[in-house]
């Protein structure tokens, strides 16, 4: 639906010239819900407004549903933004116009006769649950109903594609997860392609499909959302899935030094990562039937992203060295991520 | 107070109301799109144009550091090629306008400046183009306070008009200057005195009331 290809965009400013983005590529799916993380000053916003020619890429193609838009003149690209939607972290409603008169403007852009205008305003309204407030005027709604009204705006002229400029990230959790269900549900409903920029790694686990980690002007790091969270690579994506899901390990093990190697009288430390099916299988309990092992749990979380169940357990396993080693084996068989933190000497044992 | 000084009052008051409504009216038709065009051919607005902005911003500058007196006299050729005499109420209005529109212009620019350029950029995300943005965002958002600088505009004329009866623009200001102060009339004075704060008041009520109407925010 959405291909950018070596996107760069440099900016003269008074220090000099600034590149904000150092050779994009990305390629996003119809019907996809596409999350674009990053930190302020990373590019993401930038990025965003390059799909959709607010600001045209210095080099580069952009191309949407087989259209080249770096290719079209002023005049043909309105013609085609028509078709694609965006919301904004500030809303950026007309403070002069109704809820009503809002969602009619890009109508009124697109030439819509006044019933026309009428019967797609009060559809969207309902869409949008806003249906009795359409008389009022943006500064008497939350936060949560503007966002909803841009929405509704940005959806009227059915758009292939929606794009959202942070757009949760001025809202309480609670607003938060009330938008991300309705985007999810336009997203299902319509099959729109949705591609959204964010800071706020609970955002991409709530709704996104893809994601990609944006850091100086680069993708980083790019995939499944499932297999990022799960598998991240880079310290970035490490620290933004940290605020969600943690990684670290706790700080008893500080001060305690961990050998890679099996040493005299240790006790195995490992990480185990649980997804989808295997989080209902009683891995623990029939290992430490099975092998005669002590196993204390020392920190774990089961998550979801979207519908798939998602579990870690830091596991401090203590018994004789053989049957740590066949216990250990017997985990690699087992449909679970797994990852040896290192032996630590007994005395030092931190498990109760 | 007689029956002509009464006449005379009234003439008066009816030559300064034309005088300011005329070029009220000239100057905020001229004014508003200069201060259009000054704001989007700014950097990095909708229609950038940086030479056209800084021409018009050095003329607009010229003319409002020029005091109101001498760029009556010193324009009346140009007031004369205009309206065919260089004395009188309609010869006035010409170096009135020629005031208010660089006020205008500035003022204007200042409200539309106000104009959060996130709302912009949702309509051009629309596909609008820089009219549209122009007609059906710009403007209505910057209305209340486009209302109040023309208020403001109509007062400082009201100011300028009082100068008008330097080249026989007749006017309150030139009842008061040569009844109340050069014939000692301290009556005269003080009634034309009374009516121009009493026009001033009508004219920011009214003011002030449609920008309060208008304003959602």
């Amino acid at each position: 639906m959405i291909t950018l290809q070596s996107i760069e965009k440099t900016y003269q400013s008074t220090n000099g010239i600034v590149h904000a983005l150092k050779g994009i590529n990305l390629t996003v799916a119809q019907g996809e819900i596409f999350g674009i993380i990053g930190t302020s000053g990373a590019g993401k916003s930038t990025l965003i407004r390059c799909i959709n020619m607010l600001e045209r890429p210095t080099k580069g193609v952009v191309t949407i549903d087989g259209q080249d838009f770096t290719a079209l003149n002023e005049q043909q690209l309105r013609e085609e933004r028509k078709k694609i939607g965006m919301i904004f972290q500030h809303f950026n409603l007309l403070s002069s116009r109704t809820v009503y008169q809002n969602i009619a403007f890009p109508l009124e852009l697109a030439k819509c006769s006044k019933q026309q205008i009428d019967t797609e305003v009060m559809h969207l309204l309902e869409l949008v649950g806003l249906s009795d407030k359409k008389d009022q005027y943006p500064a008497q709604l939350s936060g949560g109903q503007k966002q909803r009204v841009g929405i509704a705006r940005a959806l009227a002229n059915h758009p292939k594609v929606l794009l959202c400029d942070e757009a949760t990230s001025a809202l309480d959790p609670q607003t938060t997860k009330s938008i991300l269900e309705l985007l999810k549900n336009i997203n299902r409903e319509f099959g729109l392609t949705i591609v959204l920029i964010t800071h706020e790694m609970q955002v991409i686990k709530e709704i996104c499909n893809q994601v990609a980690v944006i850091e100086g002007g680069l993708i980083i790091e790019q995939g499944q959302v499932l297999d990022v969270f799960t598998q991240p690579k880079e310290n970035t994506t490490k620290e933004f899935i940290s605020s969600i899901i943690n990684h670290n390990l706790p700080d008893i093990f500080a001060d305690i030094k961990l050998s890679a190697t099996p040493i005299a009288n240790s006790n195995l430390i490992v990480r185990l990562s649980f997804i989808g099916h295997s989080t209902e299988e009683p891995v623990i309990s029939s290992m430490v039937r099975r092998f005669n092992i002590d196993a204390s749990i020392l920190h774990g979380n089961i998550d979801h992203i979207q519908t798939t169940l998602f579990g870690t357990l830091l596991v401090e396993l203590s018994g004789e060295q053989r049957a740590l080693e066949q216990a250990l084996s017997y985990l690699q068989t087992r449909e679970l991520g797994i990852e040896v933190i290192g032996y630590v000497p007994r005395h030092a044992s931190v498990a109760v | 107070m007689s029956q002509d000084m009464l006449a005379l009052l009234f003439k008066s008051l009816w030559e300064t109301t034309y005088m300011v409504a005329v070029s009220g009216i000239i100057s905020a038709f001229i004014g508003i799109p200069l201060g259009i065009i000054l704001v989007t051919t700014d950097k990095g607005h909708i229609l950038e144009n940086i030479p056209i902005n800084k021409v018009l911003g050095v003329i607009i500058n010229a003319t409002r550091s020029t005091p109101f007196i001498i760029l009556m006299v010193a324009i009346i050729p140009l007031t004369r090629l205009i309206v065919g005499t260089s004395i009188g109420t309609n010869a006035a209005i010409v170096p009135l306008c020629i005031a208010a529109i660089p006020f205008v212009a500035r003022i204007v620019e200042s409200a539309l400046k106000e104009v959060d350029y996130g709302v912009i950029e949702a309509a051009q995300a629309m596909g609008a183009s820089p009219l549209e943005i122009i007609k059906k965002v710009l403007i209505p958002e910057a209305l209340p306070a486009i209302i109040l600088g023309l208020t403001l505009t109509i007062i400082s004329l009201i100011g300028y008009s009082a100068m008008a009866g330097a080249i026989g623009g007749g006017g309150l200001g030139d009842l008061a200057i040569r009844y109340g102060y050069q014939r000692f009339r301290a009556d005269i004075m003080l009634i034309t005195v009374i009516i121009l704060i009493g026009q001033v008041q009508i004219v920011q009520s009214t003011g002030d009331y449609l920008a309060r109407r208008l304003n959602k925010k």
